[in-house]
């Protein structure tokens, strides 16, 4: 079974329309790379998978794991094995990365009819979890994502992402603001996660990512559309081509 | 001039002045009329009311009076000393606390007791100074007059309480001076669990001498009726001042914050974070006055007020106010009054924390956020509890 199935998906954003009919299917264990022109709707498509509420969905249906999740709120989309890693992560004043890990962690746990994990239980998992994505202390103990550089506000999503142990990862953007070395350690963060049950979807603008999360499909999205799908070469000749006669023919 | 003197010039202050109206642009915002024109007793009576000792050194004034029973401050270290104003009276008081106030004078003519803390130089005190004041007896004012010293390179904590039985009606007036001396450090909190029927003011009034550094927190859960005046005066180079706060209300509680900070001399900071959570019909005022005199160069002022309405009832008047004469300074307010932050709630979500959880969680970090600079771990526990019942409550 697939793990997403978007058809035919419409979305629109303050009564304008953004997505205009999305067709893609993830099954488990895919990694799947979106890149496409500023502005053609990919952070519209993550946050309409993730259930913002100021996107609204129009037309069309989305399947997680063989279920419609219309009627699923963000949280329950987030208990049941979804998790978006930001583009732009909120930051958080007043509460601890730690205590909104915990709590986190706790109500997916929770949700799947798990036990809670104890302060000791917890602090066994944030270990474990730092050998995936290695992550200072300090920005653990301070306030989420609050004075955080624009690099570790990524590899903090990544280190959420490793504590949620979703089914299906959307990580949009995450290498942008990020030096080679972060670049890096959040990538074998990501490919520490890659596991048979597990799907990605990873939007993003340059190649130099995709050499390391190396993806098995790649699309291209462009206003709304995905106007083409291929391997993990399609990122190659768009990284020398660009997208002009995309838009050009889309225009035309 | 001795204490009977200063008794009697500030009677006759306040028979002359008398209590401010809202015509007063001082007190534009804040009527206090319900206090003056009720007639308070001052006959006195035990306190039967519950607290928890947050230290080994503990004083306490029951209805205004030093209980020595329920105190407890007779381990000290060496030339510490902490007592009952009465006995151990300073020429210094009355010195800050400035008459023109009808609080203030009232309070110096009338004052039935108080803490006396005076720390010799270089004497770092470990120990916080734990200052409770209870109240339960009706219709009385207790007029408490706090004066706390911190000499040369010293350093002391003091944590002001004040807790009333439920439903009592009185009215708390207090004054507390503090003086840090030059190198000296006071790390002050005041908590105030006053009862929801009384009427609570203090005027609380610092000097800051050479690379000074003063603490306070405040923290305003109780009365119907109140205000703090907060007033430091930077009066040493290198100085700083810390005033943060945080006032939860409900119902029909009216709370008014004003802060002035005189910087007099160069290379001082003055840090003030005060935020506001309004339930029902509940109304605050905050007026953060920053005084940069003209020698004062090279100042470092930063003000802010934020607040959370939880209710279309609740209601808040902000204010800013920079007086700024010296050239080279930086100096920066703001002021907010709003709801919570939807991105953020999303962003919980995302993560798994439902709604509910997530508005308690942003609702108690907005508050929180007042206690980042709390360096008393028993303080800060403390008051964390005394947040998080306080939300527990609250239409959240
Ligand atoms: N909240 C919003 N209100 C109004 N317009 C919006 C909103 N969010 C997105 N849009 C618009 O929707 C379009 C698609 O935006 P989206 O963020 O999905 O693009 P993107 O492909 O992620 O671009 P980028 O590569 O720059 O991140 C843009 O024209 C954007 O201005
Ligand atoms: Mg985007």
């Amino acid at each position: 079974m697939a793990l997403i199935e978007i058809k035919d998906l419409h979305a629109s954003v303050a009564d304008k329309p953004i997505l205009k009919g999305i067709n893609l299917t993830i099954k488990p264990g895919e990694v799947h790379a979106i890149m496409g022109p500023n502005g053609s709707g990919k952070s519209t498509l993550s946050n309409v998978l993730a259930g913002n509420e100021a996107y609204v969905k129009t037309a069309g249906q989305v399947l997680f794991d063989g279920k419609d999740i219309d009627d699923l709120a963000a949280h329950e989309r987030a208990c049941a094995g979804m998790f978006l890693a930001f583009q732009y992560p909120v930051e958080i004043a007043g509460i601890s990365n730690m205590y909104f890990l915990k709590a986190a962690v706790n109500a997916v746990r929770k949700y799947q009819g798990k036990d809670q994990l104890d302060a000791m239980e917890f602090l066994d998992l944030i270990e474990e979890k730092k050998k995936v994505v290695q992550i200072r202390d300090d920005l653990l103990a301070r306030a989420v994502n609050s004075g955080f550089s624009g690099g570790e506000k990524k590899r903090n999503e990544i280190f959420q992402m490793a504590m949620l142990e979703p089914k299906l990862g959307i990580l949009d953007e995450t290498d942008s603001g990020l030096d080679i070395d972060a670049l890096r350690v959040v990538a074998d963060g990501v490919n520490a996660l890659r596991s048979p049950d597990r799907g990605f979807l990873v939007i993003t603008h340059y190649q130099r990512l995709l050499d390391y999360i190396v993806p098995d499909f790649v699309h291209v999205l462009v206003d709304g559309q995905i106007v083409k799908s291929g391997g993990k070469e399609l990122a190659l000749s768009l990284e020398d081509e660009g997208y002009a006669s995309w838009v050009e023919e889309k225009g035309a | 001039m001795d204490l009977k003197d200063l008794r009697e010039k500030a009677a006759a202050d306040f028979k002359a002045n008398g209590f401010p109206t809202t015509k007063d642009e001082q007190w534009r915002f804040t009527d206090v009329s319900r206090v003056a024109n009720t007639e308070f007793s001052t006959e006195w009576t035990a306190a039967s009311v519950d607290f928890e000792p947050l230290s080994k050194i503990v004083l306490v004034f029951e209805n205004g009076k030093l209980s020595r029973k329920k105190s407890s401050f007779d381990e000290l270290p060496k030339g510490v000393c902490i007592g009952s104003i009465l006995d151990l009276v300073d020429p210094r008081i009355g010195t800050l606390a400035d008459s023109q106030s009808a609080f203030v004078s009232s309070n110096t003519a009338c004052f039935s007791d108080g803490a006396f803390i005076e720390v010799p130089e270089g004497v770092q005190m470990d120990t916080p100074i734990h200052l409770v004041y209870l109240a339960d007896a009706e219709g009385v004012a207790l007029h408490l007059r706090n004066f706390i010293s911190a000499g040369k390179g010293s350093a002391v904590t003091v944590i002001e309480e004040y807790i009333g039985q439920e439903n009592a009606t009185y009215w708390t007036n207090a004054v507390t001076e503090v003086f840090v001396a030059d190198e000296g450090s006071v790390d002050h909190y005041k908590v105030q669990c006053e009862s929801a029927s009384s009427f609570h003011f203090q005027t609380l009034e610092t000097h800051l001498g050479t690379n000074a550094i003063f603490s306070n927190h405040t923290v305003t859960l109780g009365s119907v009726l109140g205000r703090n005046d907060i007033r430091g005066k930077l009066a040493g180079e290198g100085g700083e001042a810390i005033c943060n706060g945080l006032y939860l209300l409900k119902d029909k509680q009216h709370f008014d914050t004003h802060i002035f900070m005189d910087h007099a001399v160069p290379k001082c900071n003055s840090h003030e974070l005060y935020k506001g959570i309004l339930d029902d019909k509940a109304w605050a005022v905050f007026c953060g006055r920053i005084l940069v005199q003209k020698d004062a160069q090279e100042t470092d002022a930063i003000q802010s007020n934020a607040n959370l309405l939880l209710s279309r009832g609740a209601k808040v008047n902000t204010l800013p106010q920079l007086e700024i004469y010296a050239d080279d300074v930086k100096c920066t307010h703001g002021a907010t009054i709003g709801e919570l932050n939807e991105t953020a709630l999303y962003y919980l979500q995302t993560r798994g924390i439902d709604p509910i959880k997530g508005h308690a969680m942003l609702t108690f970090a907005f508050a929180n956020e007042v206690l980042d600079e709390v360096k008393c771990k028993t303080a800060k526990t403390y008051i964390e509890g005394l947040v998080h019942d306080w939300l527990e409550n609250a239409s959240i």
